[in-house]
């Protein structure tokens, strides 16, 4: 094996520029194959983050009929029990009630329709990263009566800025319209655009007391591990009536589709480009056999098996394959540490765009070892099936015919 | 006894298209020891006398003994280990590995057949001693002259202790001061490790160190000298 293993190396570089032509596309194939899966679950990931970190959590529970009616009335029963069954439970870190109503909010200049989330400032602090979005200004935590927390998208559109008074509507639990004026304490900017328009955030006490009850529509649970989610919903719904507990991919299965689909990414990109450096090898390799026909029946003329004769022509193609691979790896995973760490800015392309779907401007790669081996595993796969042709064609040889001259 | 025996071996190539009779009834028999050339102009079945002895071609008819086995319609793996182990051979031109030392292609086979590693040692620096290529152990083929090569090929056919060699023209390609070189030291392993040789060639030269010339016209054996005592070095 030794031997067969020393031959196979050297026969490599019988043909340098010949051999580092192939390696050299094995290592582009690599780094360009690996980076673009990393860059897109570092995007898919960072989504994933944004939406369970600032907002969705791993797991909430509503009126079963809220998320899609979305009516003041729809509240959650018994909120402060399903708390206190929380505060009980040690797979929870935290969580936060929310009271939620859909509204307008008016500005001297204009009008929109918002949503209306009021949250209560040191549990949504605990429970979820969004107070890292505020820009400007402060959180809801601040002294001034009826604080409003805008996104940077609708002051603009409102023209209005911190310090400014802008006035909600809204039905109250008797569906009649109410009004209050609230004035900004902050301003926020997420990934998404279009969110930033359509949210606005106010404290639970301040809508509360508009709609005329102590009243939560919605309670966010964030979990120390979030493969537990299932048990703590499943706990959730049989403890408690008239309300349902949903997981973070129930909430929102677009999410977890593309986080499934995010995990076999480098399956998909570096099949296709395994597939195209197979003819690479293929072709690699033929050369290498009719070249060396004289050699081959001589070698089975002496008393080489054709087993050996075989597994040589493999190890041929797989030690030249990997040695390609093993080199774009290492370069591939500096690379994707080195952007890991500084982030791609996208703007500079025109990623500006990119936040109107909920994308971040600057994008981490990310690629886990399961990438890096699975990227091996076809590379080895790609140089034995694009060798067997070649090696069949040398088994053919009838070194009679070969040797003589 | 013989070592080697055929039996009315024929080789017809092409026999549906244009039959090419390479081989006519040829019946011969080779003792140990033997030093024994088989003449005849180009195209006389030459090459083709030794692959069928040597297990490289089948017959169309016949069959070739050696030490009383029956290699005519061996199984391929069969009739691979059979040659490692029992039989040598020396080509014309490619019988190197290119990307091998001297010393490495003369391993090779021993490592083939498993030998021990102090041993196989032992034997390769041995050889390659004696086919006077002491101190071109690390050389590569291409930095070794044709003549160095086909040693280095002797010495290879050697190592694995075959009971025979078959040299297919291993003059062919050297030139005179070569040719005989190589001669002295095939006469010298001959005697000294009791090989038997069997080689071909059309140099009259060469011809004349052979102990035994068969001579080949059109496929038939012609004519089958001994010469003893032999002419030279003997
Ligand atoms: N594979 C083959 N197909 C057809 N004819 C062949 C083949 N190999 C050899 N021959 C023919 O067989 C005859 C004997 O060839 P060969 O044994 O090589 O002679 P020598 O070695 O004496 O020159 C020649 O006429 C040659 O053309
Ligand atoms: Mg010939």
């Amino acid at each position: 094996m030794k031997m067969l293993l020393s031959i196979s190396w050297r026969n490599i570089w019988r043909h340098p520029a010949r051999s580092g032509v192939l390696m050299g596309a094995i290592i582009a194939g690599i780094w360009a194959g690996i980076l673009v899966s990393a860059l897109t679950n570092g995007w898919i990931q960072q989504r994933f983050n944004n939406l369970i970190q600032e907002e969705i959590t791993h797991a909430q529970v509503h009126h079963p009929e809220f998320l899609t009616e979305r009516e003041a009335l729809m509240y959650v029963d018994d909120a402060h029990e399903i708390f206190s069954f929380l505060d009980g439970d040690e797979r929870v870190k935290a969580y936060a009630g929310r009271t939620l109503s859909d509204g307008m909010i008016q500005s001297p200049l204009t009008s929109s329709g918002v949503q209306i989330r009021g949250v209560d400032p040191d549990r949504e602090r605990n429970t979820t990263t969004f107070h890292e979005n505020v820009v400007d200004g402060e959180y809801l935590d601040s002294d001034i009566r009826n604080p409003i927390l805008l996104g940077e998208k609708l002051t603009e559109k409102l023209n209005v800025d911190i310090g400014n008074r802008v006035v909600l509507t809204f039905q109250d639990m008797n569906n009649e319209l109410t009004s209050a004026s609230f004035n900004i304490s902050g301003i926020f900017r997420t990934a998404s655009t279009p969110y930033d328009e359509r949210n606005v955030f106010v404290k639970a006490e301040d809508l509360q007391e508009l709609l005329g009850d102590d009243i939560y529509h919605e309670v966010a649970i964030m979990l120390y591990d979030e493969n537990l989610v299932d048990g703590v919903t499943e706990d959730l719904n049989e403890s408690f009536d008239h309300i349902v507990a949903e997981s973070w991919y129930e909430l929102s299965p677009e999410l977890r589709y593309i986080t499934d689909m995010g995990g076999n990414l480098i399956v998909y990109i570096m099949g296709v480009i395994m597939l195209a450096l197979a003819f690479g090898i293929l072709n690699t390799m033929l050369m290498a056999i009719f070249e060396r026909m004289k050699e081959l029946g001589m070698l089975l003329a002496i008393g080489m098996s054709k087993l050996r004769v075989f597994l040589m022509i493999m190890l041929e193609s797989v030690i030249l394959t990997l040695s390609g691979a093993v080199v774009g790896l290492i370069l591939t995973y500096f690379t994707v540490n080195y952007l890991g760490d500084k982030g791609i800015d996208l703007r500079s392309m025109g990623g500006e765009s990119m936040a109107q779907f909920g994308f971040d401007a600057i994008v981490y790669p990310v690629a886990f070892m399961n990438d890096y081996i699975t990227t091996i595993i076809l590379v080895v796969v790609t140089a034995l099936l694009a060798a067997i042709y070649p090696a069949i064609k040398a088994l053919r040889l009838k070194p009679g015919e070969v040797v003589r001259e | 006894m013989a070592i080697i025996t055929t039996h009315n071996l024929s080789k017809v190539y092409n026999p549906e298209t244009v039959p090419v009779h390479a081989l006519r009834d040829v019946n011969l028999e080779f003792e140990e020891g033997e030093f024994t050339t088989v003449r005849g102009p180009s195209g006389s079945g030459k090459t083709t006398l030794l692959n069928m002895i040597g297990g490289l071609d089948t017959p169309s008819d016949g069959y070739v003994e050696v030490d009383g086995t029956r290699i005519t319609g061996m199984k391929d793996r069969e009739l691979i280990d059979f040659r490692l182990n029992h039989i040598g051979f020396v080509f014309q031109a490619y019988n190197l590995i290119p990307v091998f030392t001297a010393y490495e292609n003369v391993s090779f086979i021993m490592l083939l057949q498993k030998w021990d590693k102090q041993k196989m040692k032992e034997r390769a620096e041995e050889l390659l001693t004696a086919v006077g290529l002491k101190g071109k152990f690390d050389s590569r083929p291409k930095q070794l002259s044709g003549g160095e090569q086909q040693r280095v090929a002797v010495a290879r056919a050697l190592a694995s202790r075959p009971k025979f060699i078959l040299a297919d023209e291993p003059t062919a390609n050297l030139d005179t001061d070569s040719a005989m070189n190589l001669l002295d030291m095939m006469e010298k392993m001959n005697k000294e490790e009791n090989v038997t040789f069997i080689f071909s060639t059309h140099d009259q030269r060469v011809i004349d160190r052979a102990r035994r010339v068969i001579t080949m016209v059109d496929g038939a054996i012609h004519k089958d000298e001994k010469k003893y005592p032999p002419l030279k070095g003997g």
